[in-house]
């Protein structure tokens, strides 16, 4: 790999790249994908070798000094005095439960193992679901056993030093001393915004006692509704709900509503993805079409056909362009004149965008009840007035969207400040949530505190809005306790269910309301009382069984815009215009932590952001264009990767600027907006509009758990009031330091080929196996030889694996051993995919994958079995210039499961080895640990396990036996189904081996049973058919697959030629990554189609990707005088 | 010049190879004895916390192996069965004997008259719940490593017979850990299912044989019998890492 990369030759640069020192192909790109895992991952840190000796030899001389270890260890049963009904020890319990949350309820199924809930799916029976959940659920469960939660409540002691100690006293008591100070008309409770019935009902009763109650959230999704409504003049909320599974153009202004910034993740990627599933030629013509107009580069705007880069404070005015098209050439009768010709006269100054914006609106005409209106719930509510009225012209309400009435009760944080200020509260709860820590850019909880009595705080760990509170209440996490609500669209109401009770000394939020209340039921006979009085007619039982209730939701009705149309002022949408030292900042909740309460998790913070592919940390973002002023500015800052040089010696240096090691140094900066600053490390972000930083809330948190302790930097202290999360007015300087940030994205890279295949839907309809066409395998197959003709199925049944040309024995499943029942294959479609890593989590719960932290991501030992790989791509570049504009592409990597593996033939000791189904197997036990296959994986999916990951604390890994063992909490939520691996083994995905072996036990369990029933015999003259030993299509999902909302994942037997796999295998668009390095992989992916409007100023006729890839294959059509390769 | 070595140095190095290839055949041979699951593991009779008798429930009174592990049908684990199903008999049956004592006490818990229901100073914990009380701390003897996956319910259910691993416990007063089960054990069954596959009423009567002709050797007429199981159930036992190490 070291050959000389000649850099004169590579301006034409037309190629995939992941990140920009690949693109840039600087020495340090080159130099980290030559080497099979990143620098330093195989080296011994800080561990001389002389030493390293001495220590074995010493280690081995104790070994022989104790025979102790050779006795038979002594295990104990331990069984149940009574046991409990239905519970068979070994075989998993499922309940219906919800995880509550400021975005609704979400309904789910968890999985217990004798008491312990290991893992979290969604509950097929919420139908906009249909079974997903999105990443915070699936990484919630290991909050349950978290080491650093508040294992019980504690009363603070100030020390001298301004520490806080903190002394466990016993929950019952603290609960005392609430109902008998906290009970004098005085008391205001502070809490995050809740769907929860039980918090309804509690609240009202708390009202009529004279309490009064305020919420707070960093980041609200809600806001959209009361904004809405405000502007409106009406005294409701107005949520709206799309209904994009009917909606054939989506434009989307800064609405990330396929991502964590707006509620309804799930719902929205599986009806929007849902109208993107192309299987046919004639599908193309069907499929939606999404326009986005952003300020950051979300998952959103990476799924969208037509993205527009704008600040987030232009979008007003651009809302008021594309609406004045709307409104002015809509047939429906709403807009009067008079209202189209106030949106005409509002200067916008973005004529520029004129063309974009006027044939953007002329396609969603075309298309009138079909097309939708979205606006982020950030923006000011003149885009929310504007959104509304463009859906009313479109007659989008009631086909495409829905707005349902919601109630707006609780007082905002600030009016609980003015009444502190006032004197009317002395008493304060602090009900979950952290509000000190989200809310301190604009309240001095140092000085409120101060003019309070008391205060007391519930929260799951002790963290920052702990320190000021007298008491802090240990809260139960939701797997312990119960509770009613409702899901972000109100059309079901889900139980809360506990999966065990309180592990510690801990208690529900409701628990401490009907304490104040004096009321001594418990939460379980509340929750009770709730659902009779629904009356739904359902047993109580069966509706925790179902764990749904439908209910329909109240609708907004139609509320005319026009007058509060022609109230919005020109000045409203007047835009500043932003230079590099005039910036606008954007700040969204981290992908990591969300609003913070996930800080502490360590799925969570070590899966990598979709789009920055960060783990561990969050960074400033800014744009390439910024970069480019900056350098400009401070030549020494390294921000951008720089051309390659050459040393004395004629060989490339590395550019040590960007990355050390392997390792990003990103430069740290001041963030200046007024009088608040903060410090944060530079990331370049293409994509993003040219004067837009975006800033994300959640991290840098000062009271945290082990886990979350140092991780990024705070940017709350920028937000000066609630619910304003677009700053104008910001400038950056550099400080001169520099901060090293675990990125992934330059790990296992796989250069310049047709990796994600894409082409455009009209492509698509006139060539439906473009696929095919691409990459070296439509020159050079692989070899199937005299069976290359036949089908899926008989190649996967039939064909030696080792394809000789002589003549073979039968090796149908019936006749030989080397073929088993079924044939495992499984398929992604990148067309589905948007970026939302859910399955990256669901893996890690599923296989006990463990969080390895961020010195070791650093050396790229990090774990995940499925990895999500973003690509860029874009129009003509002027050599190594960074792009703005791009294309993202995501694609799921996991395990392939070559037939002809190249991994198995290496391994010494036949630890890795094909199954008769055609599973790649990891036999850990015969691991030796030689890393033979990892080198010689071409997918790069294997992953070693360099240190007792699962054993040992992570800040003492490099101890050895001596560091720290880790806290065995966390190994309750362990998955008793699957081996934890332990040090010097490899392991890497096994399409769930277990829950194959689960079904095929059950299969043949249920055959051998039901068989011996209808024949009541004694079972010798049972005939079972292979059919009847076969697992039916559909029964086995992989993790990745029961979590994906978009169905993008699908498994099952492609031997079975009516499986949905072997269709989907079938397809055209079917096509193997590397397909020609002859592995024959099982895993294979559906290329990805995109739908750009040819009348759009931006269309091309293929996607970026695609011209990139045929300029670089076919350069002789490109006409650029590069030669020939 | 004078030999450096004396004469009787040049037998040293055959000496030295003998030796050391007795040595290590010795060590060879020491560790394939003791040092593998037949030596391990075979014979292995812990003392139980209760002296329940297997000898006497499941042969002499012939209760069906299930009536206790009554998970082994349904689950991968066959279960060790709670107090509450000894008490389903020995509630009636020397209810009084002081070698039921740990029994009563993991079946009554709290419940110190006995009478099924939460009275006056029973709720020691103050939970509200009437608690049974300690678990009864059995010894484990039959033991797969932890990264094997041994799943009772396809063995029982396809006519595998508790016998073929866990010997003739219902001749054992006190039950050892009769065979070595190691892969190799494992893998000769899966190879061969034919030598113990048996009609599905039979598999927890230990004590079944094929029925052969006089002249017929019963481990041919097994492997017969076996082989026509094996073809009518579609037997087909997995020999890849993937059956059992996952």
């Amino acid at each position: 790999m070291k050959s000389p990369t000649n850099q004169s030759v590579l301006p034409v640069g037309k190629e995939y790249w992941k990140s920009l020192d690949s693109l840039a192909e600087t020495p340090g790109f080159r130099d980290w994908v030559s080497r099979e895992f990143p620098e330093g991952a195989s080296m011994l840190d800080g561990v001389q070798r002389r030493s390293f000796v001495k220590l074995m030899a010493a280690s081995f001389g104790l070994a022989g000094l104790g025979m102790s270890g050779c006795r038979r260890p002594e295990h104990v049963i331990l069984p149940y005095g009574k046991s409990p009904e239905e519970l068979i020890p070994g075989v998993p319990a499922y309940y219906a439960t919800a995880q509550p949350s400021g975005r609704g309820f979400q309904p789910l199924i968890i999985e217990s193992h004798q008491g312990r809930p290991t893992k979290v799916e969604g509950n097929p029976s919420y139908l906009p679901y249909g079974g997903s959940t999105d990443i915070y659920a699936q990484a919630s469960v290991l909050d349950l056993y978290d080491p650093d939660r508040a294992m019980g409540s504690f009363k603070r002691q100030s020390l001298k030093n301004g520490v806080n100690r903190w002394q466990k006293v016993s929950t019952s008591t603290v609960l005392d001393d609430l109902t008998q100070n906290y009970t004098d008309g005085k008391v205001a409770i502070l809490a995050p915004r809740s769907h929860s019935l039980v918090r309804n009902s509690l609240k009202d009763k708390l009202a009529s006692k004279g309490f009064k109650w305020f919420e707070h959230d960093a980041v609200d999704p809600s806001l959209a509704e009361s904004k809405l409504g405000d502007i409106l003049g009406v005294d409701f909320g107005l949520r709206a709900i799309p209904k994009l599974n009917s909606a054939k153009r989506v434009l989307s202004l800064d609405c990330d509503f396929l991502g964590n910034r707006e509620s309804n993740e799930l719902a929205n990627t599986r009806s929007f993805m849902g109208g993107r599933k192309v299987l046919k030629p004639s599908d193309a013509k069907k499929m939606n079409r999404l326009y986005i107009v952003e300020s950051d580069l979300s998952r959103t705007g990476g799924v969208a056909d037509h993205r527009l880069r704008l600040e987030a404070s232009h979008i007003s005015a651009f809302a008021a362009l594309v609406a004045a098209e709307i409104l002015s050439k809509s047939k429906s009768s709403f807009p009067n004149s008079s209202s189209i010709n106030h949106l005409k006269r509002l200067d916008s100054g973005l004529e520029k965008h004129q063309k974009w914006a006027s044939e953007v609106a002329a396609d969603l005409l075309t298309n009138p009840k079909q097309s939708v209106v979205l606006a982020g719930s950030h923006l000011p509510k003149e885009v929310q007035l504007l959104a509304y009225s463009m859906n009313r012209a479109l007659g989008a309400i009631g086909s495409t969207i829905d707005y349902i009435r919601t109630e707006t009760s609780a007082e905002s944080i600030s009016s609980f400040v003015d009444q502190v200020e006032k004197g009317n509260i002395e008493r304060l709860i602090i009900l979950g949530g952290n509000p000190v820590y989200q809310t301190k850019g604009f309240i001095n909880w140092d000085e409120l505190s101060k003019k309070l009595k008391s205060i007391c705080r519930l929260g799951s760990s002790i963290d920052e809005s702990s320190q000021i509170a007298e008491f802090h209440i240990g809260q139960s996490h939701y797997l312990e306790s119960w509770d009613l609500g409702k899901t972000w669209d109100n059309t079901a109401i889900v139980p809360v269910q506990p999966l065990l009770a309180p592990l510690f000394d801990t208690v529900s939020e409701s628990t401490v309301l009907s304490q104040l209340l004096g009321d001594d039921s418990d939460d379980y006979s509340q929750v009770k009382a709730l659902h009779k009085s629904l009356s739904s007619g359902t047993k109580f039982e069966d509706f925790l069984r179902l764990g749904i209730h439908p209910v329909v939701p109240t609708f907004a009705g139609d509320v005319d815009p026009t007058s509060s149309l022609l109230a919005i002022k020109g000045k409203n949408l007047i835009h500043p215009s932003f230079s590099s030292s005039n910036l606008e900042v954007l700040v969204i909740p981290d992908f990591h932590a969300h609003d913070g309460q996930y800080a502490n998790n360590g799925w969570m913070q070590e899966c990598p952001d979709p789009i920055s592919k960060l783990t561990w940390d969050n960074a400033l973002l800014i744009s390439p264009v910024m970069a480019k002023h900056l350098e400009a500015k401070y030549p020494d800052l390294g921000l951008l990767p720089k051309a390659t040089m050459l040393n004395k010696n004629g060989e490339i240096a590395p550019d040590a600027a960007l990355f050390e090691g392997g390792k990003q140094k990103a430069p740290v900066v001041s963030l200046q907006l007024g009088d608040r600053s903060i410090l944060a490390p530079l990331y370049v972000q293409p994509g993003l509009a040219d004067f837009t930083l975006v800033a994300s809330v959640g991290l840098g948190r000062t009271h945290t758990g082990r886990v979350g302790q140092g991780s990024g930097y705070d940017a709350t202290p920028l937000l000066s009031k609630p619910g304003s999360l677009v700053l104008t007015g910001a400038s950056i300087e550099p400080t001169g330091q520099f901060k090293i940030l675990a990125n992934v994205q330059e790990h296992w890279s796989m250069e310049g080929r047709a990796i994600v295949r894409e082409a455009n839907a009209d492509e698509y309809a006139a060539d439906p196996s473009f696929a095919a066409h691409m990459g070296a395998e439509s020159h050079s197959p692989p070899m199937w030889g005299k069976d290359q003709g036949k089908s899926l199925a008989e190649k996967a049944t039939s064909t030696p694996r080792g394809n000789s040309a002589y003549e073979h024995p039968d090796h149908t499943y019936e006749k030989s051993d080397v073929f088993g029942i079924h044939q495992w294959g499984m398929t992604i479609d990148l067309n589905q995919c948007t970026g939302c890593s859910a399955c990256v989590v669901a893996c890690q719960s599923e296989n006990n994958i463990p969080v390895v932290g961020k010195d070791q991501v650093l050396r790229g030992r990090e774990m995940h079995w499925i990895r999500l790989d973003r690509y860029f791509s874009s129009t003509e570049r002027e050599g190594a210039d960074i792009p703005s504009d791009v294309q993202v592409s995501f694609q799921g990597i996991a395990c392939m499961h070559c037939e002809t593996a190249p991994c198995e033939s290496v391994c010494p000791v036949n630890a890795t080895v094909h199954d008769e189904e055609g599973l790649n197997a990891m036999a850990y036990n015969r691991c030796v640990g030689t890393r033979y296959c990892a080198n010689n994986c071409p997918y790069k999916v294997r992953r070693f396990n360099f240190f007792d990951w699962n054993k040992r604390d992570t800040d003492s890994l490099y101890q050895g036996p001596l560091g720290d063992k880790n806290d065995t909490l966390v190994d309750m939520g362990k998955n008793p189904d699957v081996t934890v691996r332990m040090r010097g083994v490899m392991e890497k995905c096994t399409y769930c081996v277990q829950r194959i072996q689960e079904s095929k036990i059950r299969t043949k369990v249920n055959a051998q049973r039901s068989a011996k029933l209808s024949s009541g015999e004694d079972g010798a003259g049972i005939k079972l058919e292979t059919k009847d030993l076969k697992v039916p299509d559909g029964t086995i999902k992989t993790a990745c697959q029961q979590v994906c909302p978009s169905d993008a994942i699908v498994f099952g037997d492609i031997s079975d030629p009516e499986s949905e796999v072997s269709k989907l295998k079938n397809n055209p668009r079917d096509y193997s990554v590397l397909g020609y390095l002859n592995t024959r992989p099982r895993t294979t992916f559906l290329a990805k189609v995109r739908n750009p409007n040819p009348r759009m100023p931006d269309f091309t006729s293929s996607p970026h990707s695609a011209r990139e890839y045929s300029d670089r294959a076919h350069p002789a059509h490109h006409g650029d005088d590069h030669g020939t390769h | 010049m004078r030999n450096i070595f004396p004469r009787w140095s040049n037998t040293v190095p055959v000496k030295l190879i003998i030796g050391l290839g007795l040595i290590g055949g010795a060590v060879v041979a020491g560790i394939t004895y003791y040092a593998t699951p037949k030596y391990t593991r075979v014979g292995y009779q812990p003392t139980q916390p209760v002296s329940y008798n297997h000898e006497f429930h499941a042969g002499e009174l012939g209760l069906d192996c299930r009536y206790c592990h009554s998970g082994v049908d349904k689950s991968s684990h066959a279960n060790i069965p709670g107090a509450n199903v000894c008490m389903s008999c020995h509630q009636n049956i020397k209810a009084d004997s002081p070698l039921l004592e740990p029994v009563r006490l993991s079946y009554y818990g709290e419940d110190a008259d006995k009478d099924g229901k939460l009275s006056e100073g029973e709720d020691l914990n103050g939970d509200g719940i009437l608690n049974a009380g300690p678990a009864i701390p059995w010894v484990r003897i039959h033991k797969a490593p932890d990264y094997v996956y041994f799943n009772h319910a396809i063995h029982v259910n396809r006519g595998i017979s508790c016998v073929e691993c866990h010997g003739r416990v219902d001749q054992m007063v006190e039950v050892h850990h009769d065979k070595h089960l190691s892969m190799a054990f494992c893998l000769d069954c899966h190879r061969n299912p034919e030598k113990a596959l048996r009609p599905l009423d039979e598999v927890t009567n230990l004590s079944w044989e094929v029925s052969t002709g006089e002249d017929v050797d019963p481990l041919i007429a097994q492997v017969h019998a076996g082989l026509e199981l094996k073809d009518n159930w579609g037997v087909h036992p997995p020999l890849s890492c993937t059956g059992c190490h996952r």
